[in-house]
């Protein structure tokens, strides 16, 4: 770029700059309510959903699903694990953030503890790693920046699944995949194509219960 | 310690995040949905949600770009709520109509009609770096684009933007 081409640019950004200055009013703060601080990550508040047909799709799987395992009696878990994976994210402002630092080994081994499971990074940039619980079963919480933004991943060891359950949130998709013994949530932003990701972590993961 | 004294600590700890990031949240939000009502509806919910996630921000330092977020996705969920069309230039609200009618001179007022009048698409990381200071890498990052797409946005953008001003 020429030198008043670049003089040019400058003094644009310089007019842009004072124009998105606009006027911010006088902060009214909301009615903020108590918070529980004993474990804000386990509170079990349901998402809203503003797609209730998509939501009722996915609640239709997993009743089905509920019903094909309490059945057969072999697997655990229940029609609520959908609308646990979705609360939990909005208690895990982590999995919101976007950035380009991955954790460190140490955090993705105290978030994975060896007595759960083994999970491989691979070439994933793995930004958050934390040990949650859903359902009140521990569940190493990773989060991985895909192409669209942040992607949520749960490795839920003692929740076992029949078949994968697809569902649907506010601005975001995801699928519980079964895994062994265990399952893997996976949810991402509606735009992310999470078929490939399957994949992987199904390749990264092993359960060590 | 006593639980109202975390609560009280968790209360400074807040209204100090606030203080410091109330004002570009509100302009965010502005930009975002060139509504002013609007942003202090989707400001009020961001403030909401960021309470009740407070203690999981363990790196202050990512603050700023922690909040931002939130209020990206409520002004996804506000207008995916209420489906909302965007925003007709040439059928304002009241309310947009006010947006741009505070500019203190005519100059200005012409360059935020022309930033009005952009695509979403290259007002955002218009505004992410211009009034938010973030790098092309950091919009990429919180748009989910490649930096190669930013950059092509930018560019666009700003000449959007010359060849606006100069048919003024």
């Amino acid at each position: 770029m020429s030198n008043g081409e670049d003089n040019k640019f400058q003094e644009l950004d310089l007019k842009i700059a004072k124009a998105l200055q606009i006027d911010v009013p006088p902060l009214v703060m909301p009615e903020l309510p108590e918070i529980d601080d004993t474990n804000v990550t386990i509170l079990p508040v349901r998402r809203r959903s503003t797609r209730p047909l998509w939501f009722a799709v996915a609640a239709s799987v997993v009743l089905a699903s509920s019903i094909a395992l309490r059945m057969s009696g072999v697997f655990t878990t229940d029609g609520s694990l959908t609308g646990e994976v979705l609360a939990h994210l909005d208690h895990e402002p982590g999995a919101l953030q976007v950035t380009d630092i991955a954790v460190s080994d140490e955090q993705l081994a105290r978030a994975v503890p060896a007595r759960l499971a083994t999970f491989s990074r691979g070439d994933a940039l793995v930004t958050y790693a934390m040990p949650c619980k859903i359902n009140g079963r521990t569940a190493p919480h990773l989060v991985i920046q895909g192409q669209h933004g942040p992607i949520t991943i749960l490795l839920m060891p003692e929740e076992k699944v029949a078949v994968a359950m697809p569902f649907d949130g506010d601005n975001v998709h995801g699928v519980i995949i079964p895994a062994g013994d265990g399952s893997i949530a996976i949810v991402g932003p509606r735009e992310e194509a999470l078929e490939s990701i399957r994949a992987d972590m199904l390749e990264s993961v092993t359960w060590t219960t | 310690m006593t639980s109202s004294s975390t609560e009280g600590g968790r209360r400074k700890r807040f209204d100090g995040l606030v203080a410091v990031y109330y004002p570009d949240m509100f302009r965010y939000a502005a930009w975002l949905c060139r509504d002013r009502a609007i942003a202090e509806d989707v400001v009020q919910e961001a403030l909401l949600r960021a309470w009740k996630a407070l203690d999981s921000l363990r790196d202050g330092a990512a603050a700023k770009q922690w909040l931002l977020t939130i209020v990206r996705r409520e002004n996804a969920r506000y207008f995916e709520r209420r489906r909302l069309e965007t925003v007709d230039i040439d059928n304002l609200s009241a309310a947009q109509a006010a947006m741009l009618a505070e500019a203190p001179n005519e100059e200005l007022a012409d360059m935020r009609e022309a930033i009005f009048e952009l695509d979403d698409d290259y007002r955002e990381p218009l505004v992410l770096q211009v009034l938010m200071g973030y790098s092309t890498n950091e919009i990429a990052a919180m748009m989910g684009l490649k930096q190669g797409a930013v950059l092509t946005r930018l560019h666009r953008a700003r000449h959007k933007l010359m060849d606006s001003m100069a048919d003024e």
